[in-house]
């Protein structure tokens, strides 16, 4: 009896937190404190509840203090990123099968790049591209908004090469980078393929940025304007045919599959789900893409991402980088699209207003509307909505096509 | 690409090779993005020159119509009432005649929500009855 009680007492979470020691006890408190805060951000603050919320909690379950080697532990971090666990370099599929708890059986679909693509079926079922459509020059804001995703790229190289503590080869580097992208989705499917120990706070980095996107681009959109451009009233959208939307999404997916094979999987799922919403005779199945089925893939997407945070790989001076680094992306991407807005406003004689220019980070609809807002103020008469979404839509096709170049120059080295 | 294996592991980068293997990258990677989105360019500047011309004539008419008359002639008896109404409650909401109104087109939007969400909010209404 008393053998029991005393058996059931070593097998609690509370002799579980010291037994290996203080350190360790400390840094789990201090990763569920993490955990506390970013719940706390994603409830109170709402920055993007709908994944900060489960990536906080993913956090929390897989920091619980466990016994070693217990049935109970949900989710198994090193047998995805230690090669002790692996064959050949690959994870043991049947390992995680059989032994694997909640979380590690989830987490085989960011692994193998199931979730992203199909979150981007979900987003495309949402997305209009008819402005684009309309203004075919927006797309290259789309592209010049990248700029943030290659800087960084080149910022997180030249830390790595002044910090000792910090060692990022170029795959780091290259999913640090597309923080700058301003993608959820596309971050996560480049970091789970180059560097799978940064995606927890790669994660947390881009969607709190993108959260702050209100706060972060107003200042440079004022910088990098004259008070004129910014008041340019464009003109109306020319209005686009079933036809033209239909074609479209076929059309770029066979531009993008010959050009970059590596971004099809982002690209063409985003194109299916677009072409399924504008085809007009799959209402049933766009119902399920853009609703059920990308609410569920966002709670597994959530909750696995954030369930990698490992006391080990997530309380380090690269963690810190990246959230540095992830700023720094995000405002050279934001600069990026407004510097192409500003020449594409002297170009044109001032028919372009260059505030849709930051509008090519991708973040949809959060940054069309900051151009919106920022316009507004100049000129309360403006109404660029319509006009950012031509460029917000391009930058989301500019990243996915970002994170083609990175995987096809740098997966398998 | 061939690069160092310091560059691979983060160990040991130099100064002057992070500038350069960041500096080539980001020039082949901007290069590509943007050569994508310029061809996605040239296509669609295409689809305004194959499509936007035969939809003209179209419109034209369309469009024409509606601005001299207060409503746009609609083929169904049901259908002329229906934008009569809704310009009649367009008037009263904006405080004004009819008169000073040219409702140019009525589009019908999909309803914001899901069926489900929306029986479940219809249940909730009858509830509280």
């Amino acid at each position: 009896m008393i053998e029991s009680f005393a058996n059931f007492l070593g097998n609690t979470g509370a002799a579980a937190l010291f037994q290996n020691g203080g350190p360790d006890a400390i840094k789990t408190i201090i990763m569920l404190a993490i955990a506390c805060v970013l719940l706390y951000l994603a409830i109170v603050k709402k920055y993007e509840p709908l994944l900060l919320l489960p990536i906080a909690f993913g956090m929390l379950l897989s920091n619980l203090p466990m016994i070693k080697d217990s049935s109970a532990i949900m989710m198994h971090t090193e047998w995805f990123t230690d090669t002790q666990y692996m064959i050949d370099g690959h994870i043991n599929v049947g390992m995680i099968a059989r032994e694997g708890g909640l979380l590690d059986l989830l987490y085989l679909g960011v692994k193998l790049g199931i979730y992203p693509p199909l979150i981007f079926v979900g987003i495309g079922c949402m997305t209009d591209f008819g402005p684009l459509i309309a203004n075919p020059k927006s797309i290259l804001l789309g592209a010049a908004a990248q700029f943030g995703v290659f800087f960084t790229f080149i910022g997180a190289l030249v830390i790595s090469a002044l910090v000792p503590s910090i060692a990022w080869g170029v795959k780091e580097a290259a999913s640090i980078g597309i923080i700058g992208g301003a993608d959820g989705p596309t971050a996560i499917y480049v970091t789970k393929s180059l560097a799978p120990s940064l995606l927890p706070a790669i994660a947390v980095a881009a969607y709190s940025y993108m959260a702050l996107i209100p706060i972060i681009q107003p200042p440079f959109m004022k910088l990098l304007t004259t008070k004129k451009a910014r008041g340019v009233v464009m003109d109306q959208l020319r209005p686009v045919s079933k036809t033209e939307k239909i074609i479209f999404p076929i059309v770029v997916t066979l531009v993008v599959a010959f050009i970059i094979p590596d971004a099809v999987s982002l690209v063409g799922c985003l194109m299916l789900g677009n072409l399924l919403k504008e085809s007009g005779v799959c209402d049933r199945l766009v119902d399920t893409a853009q609703n059920a089925l990308m609410n569920i893939v966002t709670i597994f997407l959530g909750i696995t991402v954030g369930a990698t945070a490992t006391a080990s790989s997530f309380l380090s001076a690269s963690t810190l980088g990246i959230v540095a680094l992830g700023l720094v992306a995000f405002i050279f991407s934001t600069c990026g699209g407004l510097l192409l807005g500003d020449l594409m406003y002297v170009l044109t004689k001032g028919k372009v207003n260059p505030l849709i220019g930051s509008a090519g980070v991708s973040a949809v609809p959060m940054a069309a509307r900051v151009s919106q807002s920022v316009g507004q103020k100049e000129n309360p008469s403006n109404f660029l909505l319509m006009h950012a979404m031509g460029p917000n839509v391009a930058g989301v096709i500019g990243s996915a096509v970002a994170a083609g170049v990175f995987l096809s120059m740098f997966n398998g080295m | 690409m061939n690069l160092d294996q310091a560059l691979i592991s983060g160990h040991g980068i130099t100064l002057p090779q992070a500038f350069s293997t960041g500096g080539e990258t980001a020039v082949i990677g901007m290069g590509i993005v943007f050569s994508v989105l310029i061809i996605l360019m040239i296509v669609l500047n295409l689809f305004k020159v194959i499509f936007y011309r035969e939809k003209k004539a179209e419109p034209a008419a369309a469009v024409t119509e509606p601005i001299p008359a207060v409503q746009p002639a609609a083929e169904e008896e049901n259908e002329e009432e229906l934008i009569a109404v809704i310009t009649a409650a367009i008037a009263a909401s904006l405080n004004t005649s009819t008169y000073n109104l040219n409702i140019k087109s009525i589009r019908r939007v999909s309803p914001g929500r899901p069926a489900w969400n929306r029986a479940g909010l219809n249940e909730t209404i009858n509830n509280r009855f």
